[in-house]
């Protein structure tokens, strides 16, 4: 972490907030009374209520710095506004407000009156952070690595496809057909799926694309987009820019994005403002996309193979950011007997805790797995025995709460309960075991 | 007029000047900004969700954080109610004695009642810990000022004589206006209409999901 003088940090402070103050950012800068009433709908505050869990208060953070950059009386009487000068101290504070305590899942902004978007402002705080050196470590192993990722393909792809060969057989084995395929660089397929890293989010959805007779192909590259959380545009483009490439590369009509919070809200809604354009090939979930196969019938599910109780937890990414709302409820309806709801559910769910890149710091783990308690009060509520969740990330989060607070469920994706109550024609179904153990 | 009330509705007309030339700069400095909407092809409306972020979505049942806080949330509705029977006062001052007895009556009771809101929402901010931290001084000082401007309208359109004091309120809350926290009345349009075309156009808000 390097140390600057003050007045070099100021004047890099002031280009580098000034850069990023849209109209958005300005009006959540200006615009909260400081009211206090989004207290209570911040996960952090209601697992550990104090005024540091205040969305406003760390959105404040950013005011200080704001008010004695850019507004006269901050400048003038600093103490009058709760302005603040710039320093390294000051910066470094800054990392826990933004990295560990807030999980910009905008569940703040739903329930204030004015609008205000806070999850914009810790953005532009990790943004300020990232770029004066002080973004965990982690993340920027990870955002590289994506990057050195395309950068030395031509030395990983061999063992890509080595890797795809396995899981091409246990593709085969589970369906019973040798000609099942996990297609690779398929030119002319109509879908590019994009996973993330682990088979669990490859298998289930190549067992449905067989069912369904897509044509489609497996990308090269992983979903996540750690320049995402990082609040570093340019890195996000780049990382984006890989699978735009391959999809333009491959024609593929559409790009359908593995059970992924941020990957999909990236992909779908974020990125094409960076490129400035819509993407020539439409983005959706492999949520939506199952949705519609079970609306269209192409899926035939026996519910009766998910007898659990089983309850939806709604990631952040899809519901609040992305409106991807009633699309998981058509699927469980259709593939599960006792679909239980949480309180309060879709858009304004609690978020797990573990989003924003939050579940790759193992430094702030402890924060963390507290601020997943209501999510925890609320599994328990359902009395479901299994939690589905459409977001790796939450995924991640939610194992770790039901081992930490041992609540004896289990987690798993949407994609593999279907998958479960999948009926192949002639009524087989996929595999001798289940995909997960989710049946009775 | 005397002296005093003369310099008191120069003072009042200079502070006015003041608040719409500086409201005018900030609403000048924010069409200045990009705005980035989603250029992705959309889930729901951004029309439907501004229409919603202007209307039904302040209504005090619409969002959790408000039925939670019920009591402060209609406190402050209160407030800003008063503030609007205030702004009328002051401009209908100079005809205030042509005004019907029973609008100049139920102009200074909502204005006090809304002075009076003002006030306990600024006693909350000194009582309550999470409010405390949050708060600047200007926070304390906008509330405190505001309270008095509506409170001093109340009076002013009640008896003439008490309409200098009045307009010197004015002055001082509307040449304070553009610089302080009280600025959030321009941001306010610009924040909600910038909610309803996120959540609009990426189909959150229900009444403007496609179908
Ligand atoms: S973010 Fe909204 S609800 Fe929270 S203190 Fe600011 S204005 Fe009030
Ligand atoms: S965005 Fe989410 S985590 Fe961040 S302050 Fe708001 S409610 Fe809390």
């Amino acid at each position: 972490m390097g140390k600057s003088d003050n007045t070099e940090l100021t004047k890099k402070a002031r280009e580098l907030l000034r850069k990023q103050v849209d109209r958005k950012l300005a009006a959540a800068l200006e615009t909260c009374v400081r009211c206090g009433i989004c207290a209570e709908s911040c996960h952090y505050y209601v697992a550990d209520p104090r005024p540091e869990h205040v969305p406003a208060y760390r959105a404040e953070k950013l005011r200080q710095i704001y008010r004695g950059l850019f507004d006269p009386i901050g400048r003038i009487a600093p103490g009058w506004v709760g302005a603040v000068p710039v320093s390294d101290q000051m910066l470094d504070s800054l990392v826990e407000t933004s990295f560990a305590s807030c999980t910009m899942c905008r569940r703040c902004t739903v329930n204030c009156p004015m609008g205000v978007d806070n999850a914009l402002v810790v953005r532009a705080i990790r943004s300020l952070l990232t770029a004066t050196g002080r973004a965990p470590e982690m993340l920027e192993q990870l955002a590289e690595a994506a990057i050195m990722r395309e950068e030395g393909l031509e030395y990983i792809k061999d063992l890509f496809l080595e890797q795809i060969a396995e899981l091409e057989n246990e593709l085969r084995e589970k369906v019973g057909d040798l000609k099942a395929r996990i297609p690779v660089e398929e030119q002319g397929a109509e879908i590019l799926y994009v996973a993330l890293s682990g088979a669990h989010t490859i298998l289930p959805a190549s067992v449905l694309f067989y069912a369904t007779g897509t044509s489609w192909s497996l990308s090269l590259f992983e979903a996540a987009n750690y320049g995402v959380f990082l609040g570093d545009t340019p890195r996000a483009k780049r990382i984006t820019q890989r699978i735009v490439d391959e999809a333009t590369r491959l024609g593929v009509k559409e790009v359908v994005v593995s059970e992924c919070g941020h990957a999909y809200t990236t992909l779908r809604w974020e990125a094409p403002n960076w490129f400035g354009k819509p993407f020539p090939f439409r983005v959706r979930s492999l949520v939506e996309v199952m949705a519609e196969w079970i609306e269209k019938g192409k899926l035939k599910l026996d519910p009766t193979r998910n007898r659990l109780a089983v309850t939806y937890h709604d990631s952040c990414n899809l519901a609040r950011n992305s409106g991807l709302i009633e699309e998981p409820r058509t699927i469980l309806n259709a593939c599960v007997t006792d679909f239980r709801e949480m309180t309060p559910n879709k858009q304004h769910n609690y978020c797990c805790g573990g989003g924003a890149g939050l579940v790759a710091l193992p430094e702030f783990s402890e924060q963390r797995l507290n601020a997943g308690k209501p999510k925890v009060k609320q599994i328990k509520a359902t009395g479901a025995s299994i939690v589905a969740a459409s977001c790796d990330n939450c995924r991640h989060q939610l194992g770790e709460l039901n081992e930490h607070y041992e609540m004896g469920v289990e987690v798993i994706g949407l994609a593999e309960l279907v998958v479960n109550a999948l009926v192949l024609d002639k009524g087989r179904v996929p595999g001798k075991e289940p995909v997960v153990a989710a049946t009775v | 007029m005397s002296t005093v009330e003369t310099s008191a509705a120069i003072a009042a007309i200079v502070g006015a000047v003041v608040a719409v030339v500086g409201c005018a700069w900030h609403v000048r400095w924010m069409f200045s900004l990009p705005f980035k909407g989603d250029v992705a092809t959309a889930k729901g409306s951004a029309s439907k969700g501004v229409m919603y972020a202007y209307t039904l979505g302040m209504a005090p049942w619409e969002k959790e954080s408000t039925r939670r806080h019920m009591v402060g949330y209609l406190r402050g509705v209160l407030f800003h109610v008063g503030i609007f029977a205030a702004l009328v006062v002051f401009v209908a001052s100079p005809w205030a004695t042509v005004i019907w007895p029973s609008v100049r009556l139920l102009l200074a009771a909502v204005a006090c009642l809304g002075g009076i809101a003002g006030l306990l929402g600024l006693a909350a901010r000194f009582g309550e810990h999470n409010l405390r931290a949050i708060s600047t001084k200007d926070d304390y000082f906008a509330v405190a000022l505001v309270s008095l401007f509506v409170l001093t309208s109340a009076l002013a359109v009640l008896s003439p004589s008490a309409v200098p004091v009045f307009y010197v309120v004015s002055a001082v809350t509307l040449v304070y206006l553009p610089f302080g926290k009280v600025r959030h009345c321009v941001y306010f349009f610009f924040s909600r209409f910038a909610f309803g075309v996120f959540f609009g156009h990426r189909g959150v808000i229900e009444g403007a999901r496609s179908q």
